[in-house]
């Protein structure tokens, strides 16, 4: 399959989101019967990249071809109509419908003599795409029953159902075991004998170079790197994926002081927190490192008021605190920077000021009356201080970069005078100029005396940006040990209750980026709850 | 110069706008409308609606919705008419007593959908029904007519020559924009409605925030009912029906988004303004109530539809542009 005309083509495909440039000039070419691995850290655009074949984004410059003609994909119907299909993380099943009713949601197949839908026609040929594919699942189980490695496999039939021509799989093997991870890497291969191209996006670097014919490699939006997977080692795509700058862009400094400031005793919720001790001390960053659903932010939100304990005892400078809401946290000085910014953070309906200023609206009330012109000042100093940008004075916030949006989270708590600060991922999906901004804030934090539990994904930075590791599993906490003393595979182990078995060959960039085993994406942590 | 700019992208103009077309196109279909005698009567009978939607738009804002300030219009003009002829109460007190069941009304509304978990649009569909029910049960079906000569001139009485409802619009809607803009509490509803994950992990009590929006929803209710019954001199479960609508329709002209946080109480005004001036022009020639109640539908439609086509309208807008 030497010379070969590809199935699709994309001609320096461009893509801008607002503050970042998703895509950067970015060229491909996928064949039919080929897998082609599409590797890069996250916030490196292969997500975007996919999204634009498969018609939930258009390009703002570039063109895509398909058999080398131009085609404009403006929607998903079309991309589909021109065959293509995606496996997404997210799974995009109905839970409480049959595996055969999911198989043909949307395009059911009717009876030709009275257009009723054709129940036996529709279990009949998923049994067929099943067995052609080797599973051992029934047409009529509930999708809700199986297990998460049965779903994603319910979710590729469905795919290979669609007689796609290209198949884009986005981190299938994310909740996947190691026995399931390969029986699903055989089925790539077996795809790809029957003449599909699949573009297969991972992090996992042995699994792709156990499946793929080409690599591309991506980072920050431009193709760093692309060729036949025989040609290239591991190596070399480690050294593309990460450039040059690999440790640089830590600038931790050390402020902890022997004071304590958050003392935690055998902390126990309803909701898996099982007794849980630890202190942070004045100025210290306690990493707490986890696996999603380990408990790790259960622990947060019992500290911020969101869970009840059910026992054991918090006490913030010495003072016991009973917490039944948030705003109780946040009167004694406990602030939390929530992982999703825009669901459980920021008001996209105000500009910066009110952004800033919501915690702790009575530092600028004059009798019961807000003085606007002081709120404006407050936040043009916080500005200044945390360089946020100053259209952030007269904008909405969401018209502000990831970076500055952070910032503006940390502005409200630096206002509130909190002086203890739970970071939930607060790195997450901003670039990496905005990211050493946020570790220079933490810095600044520190020197203030505020404490911090940092809870980070990214094993690298948790482990370079805390003074101390808790590592949390099963809702307690299975060791404290000062960062510099942890290895990431000693975390990852610890973590996973692995004992280092599962984690070898290619493990170092697989948990890069906290994608690892039991990292699936579609982890939702939840701050959003009823009160 | 800065001034103008300010005023032309503030969030007043577009409602001003489709005021003044209201205005333009309704004296060139008639030239009844724009007499002294006209202008007089639609400013006195957009009173009740204005009013009502000062507490439509406090709802909106918070993300919900309230369907019952007709019916509870309805409740407190029998309330006051037995209060304070059957009963024989002195004006003020049976205004006062209706006043505060009118914030009972909004507090029952509000109860049920915070911390009963009903959404608004139930609960308060469910008390639009309870409500004028209720009216019924308790004036037997038939209104209560000559109320107090006292009741009167709190309508029709003027200052300086002025009709008293103009100073009661202007200073509850003046009431209303300070306290949305310039207090904590109004705050706490404009964060409630844009982001409610947020404002609950910013400290802000969700539940109580909704609820305080209700209940000033179900007071301006009982102000408009109260209004009515001066007006009328008299008490009728009949009252109020469709005034929930128009509410609705005045804060949705004035540009408050139904998914919440957006919107300016002001703005409402000239929704309200809106919605009476075409009222006024259906009714100056003799359109049937069924016409009328078409209208208000589409009004609506329109208001809401226009919110939520506003980027494709731009879109297809900027297309345009760009071609030629």
């Amino acid at each position: 399959m030497a010379v070969m005309q590809p199935l699709w083509e994309l001609h320096e495909v461009s893509k801008a989101f607002p503050g970042v440039q998703a895509l950067d000039r970015v060229s491909l070419n996928i064949f039919p019967g080929e897998v082609h691995a599409l590797l890069g850290e996250n916030g490196s655009g292969k997500s975007t990249l996919a999204k634009c074949l498969t018609g939930a984004h258009q390009p703002d410059m570039g063109s895509i071809l398909k058999d080398g003609e131009p085609v404009t994909l403006s929607h998903p119907l079309e991309a589909r109509a021109h065959g293509v299909a995606a496996i997404y993380q997210e799974f995009s099943l109905v839970p409480a419908l049959t595996v055969a009713e999911n198989v043909y949601l949307g395009r059911p197949m009717r009876s030709p003599r009275l257009g009723l839908l054709d129940w036996d026609g529709m279990r009949h040929s998923t049994s067929q795409v099943l067995g052609q594919l080797a599973m051992a699942i029934s047409p009529d189980a509930v999708v809700r029953d199986l297990s998460v490695a049965e779903q994603q496999l319910v979710e590729i039939a469905k795919a290979v159902s669609l007689d796609s021509t290209l198949l884009i799989m986005d981190e299938p093997t994310a909740a996947l075991g190691l026995g399931e991870t390969r029986r699903l890497l055989a089925l790539v291969r077996d795809l790809a004998a029957q003449g599909k191209a699949i573009l297969y996006i991972s992090h996992r670097l042995d699994e792709v170079f156990r499946v793929a014919d080409r690599v591309t490699v991506l980072k920050d939006g431009v193709v760093v790197g692309s060729g036949m997977a025989h040609d290239i080692t591991m190596d070399d795509v480690v050294r593309m994926m990460v450039g040059l700058e690999i440790d640089q862009h830590y600038p931790k400094q050390r402020n902890a002081r022997p004071e304590v400031c958050l003392e935690v005793r055998d902390l126990r919720t309803e909701n898996g927190v099982n007794g849980v001790s630890f202190d942070v001390h004045v100025g210290e960053v306690l990493g707490l490192g986890g696996m999603v659903g380990s408990g790790r932010t259960e622990i947060a939100r019992a500290l911020f008021g969101l869970d009840r304990p059910t026992a054991g005892e918090v006490r913030l400078y010495g003072v016991p605190l009973h917490f039944s809401s948030p705003a109780d946290a946040i009167r004694a000085g406990v602030g939390l920077v929530p992982e999703n910014r825009k669901a459980d953070g920021l008001f996209y309906n105000f500009e910066g000021p009110p952004n800033i200023t919501i915690s702790r609206l009575r530092d600028v009330l004059v009798g019961p009356f807000l003085k606007l012109a002081r709120e404006r000042q407050v936040a043009k100093a916080y500005v200044e201080k945390l360089s946020i940008t100053p259209s952030a004075l007269t904008r909405s916030v969401q018209y502000l970069s990831g970076g500055n949006q952070q910032k503006v989270m940390i502005a409200r708590w630096l206002y509130a005078k909190a002086r203890l600060l739970i970071l939930d991922e607060p790195t997450q999906g901003i670039d990496i100029g905005a990211k050493l901004d946020v570790y220079r804030v933490i810095n600044e934090l520190t020197s203030q005396g505020i404490g911090i539990i940092l809870i980070s994904s990214d094993y690298p930075e948790l482990l370079a940006m805390s003074d101390r590791i808790a590592v949390v599993r099963d809702g307690r906490i299975v060791r404290v040990a000062p960062a510099q003393e942890m290895t990431e595979h000693e975390l990852l182990s610890l973590a996973s209750g692995a004992n280092g078995e599962s984690v070898k060959g290619g493990a170092r960039l697989m948990i890069r980026r906290g994608d690892g085993p039991g990292f699936p994406r579609e982890r939702r942590d939840g701050w959003a709850t009823q009160e | 110069m800065e001034i103008l700019r300010k005023f032309l992208r503030s969030s007043i103009i577009g409602p001003m706008g489709a005021l003044v077309i209201a205005v333009l196109i309704v004296s060139m279909t008639t030239d009844r409308f724009l007499t002294a005698q006209n202008l007089m009567n639609v400013s006195l009978q957009v009173s009740t609606v204005a009013i009502a939607a000062i507490g439509a738009t406090l709802v909106i804002l918070t993300g919900g919705i309230d369907l019952s300030p007709g019916s509870a219009v309805a409740l407190t003009t029998c309330l006051l008419a037995i209060f304070v002829k059957n009963q024989g109460m002195p004006v003020g007190i049976g205004l006062m007593l209706a006043l505060g069941l009118g914030a009972g009304m909004g507090l029952l509304n509000g109860l049920l959908s915070t911390y009963g978990r009903i959404p608004s649009y139930v609960a308060t569909l469910a008390n639009m029904s309870g409500f004028r029910g209720l009216a019924f049960l308790i004036t037997k079906g038939s209104p209560i007519f000559s109320v107090s000569p006292f009741l009167e001139p709190l309508f029709y009485g003027r200052l300086l020559g002025v009709p008293l409802p103009f100073y009661y619009v202007v200073a509850l809607y003046g009431l209303t924009y300070v306290y949305l803009r310039n207090t904590a509490s109004g705050r706490a509803i404009y964060a409630v409605g844009g982001n409610e994950s947020a404002a609950r992990l910013s400290g802000i009590h969700v539940s109580r925030t909704r609820l305080w929006a209700f209940i000033l929803a179900g007071l301006t209710a009982a102000i408009a009912g109260v209004l009515m019954t001066a007006r009328l001199n008299s008490g009728s479960p009949n009252y109020g029906v469709g005034l929930e609508l128009a509410a609705i329709a005045a804060a949705v002209i004035g540009g408050a988004s139904l998914t919440g946080g957006y919107g300016n109480v002001v703005a409402t005004l000239f929704g309200a303004l809106t919605v009476a001036v075409v009222q006024n022009v259906l009714n100056l020639n003799a359109v049937p109530a069924a016409w009328q109640n078409i209208t208000l539908g589409l009004i609506i439609v329109l208001a809401v539809g226009f919110d939520m086509w506003r980027s494709d309208i731009a879109r297809a807008a900027s297309r345009l542009i760009w071609r030629s």
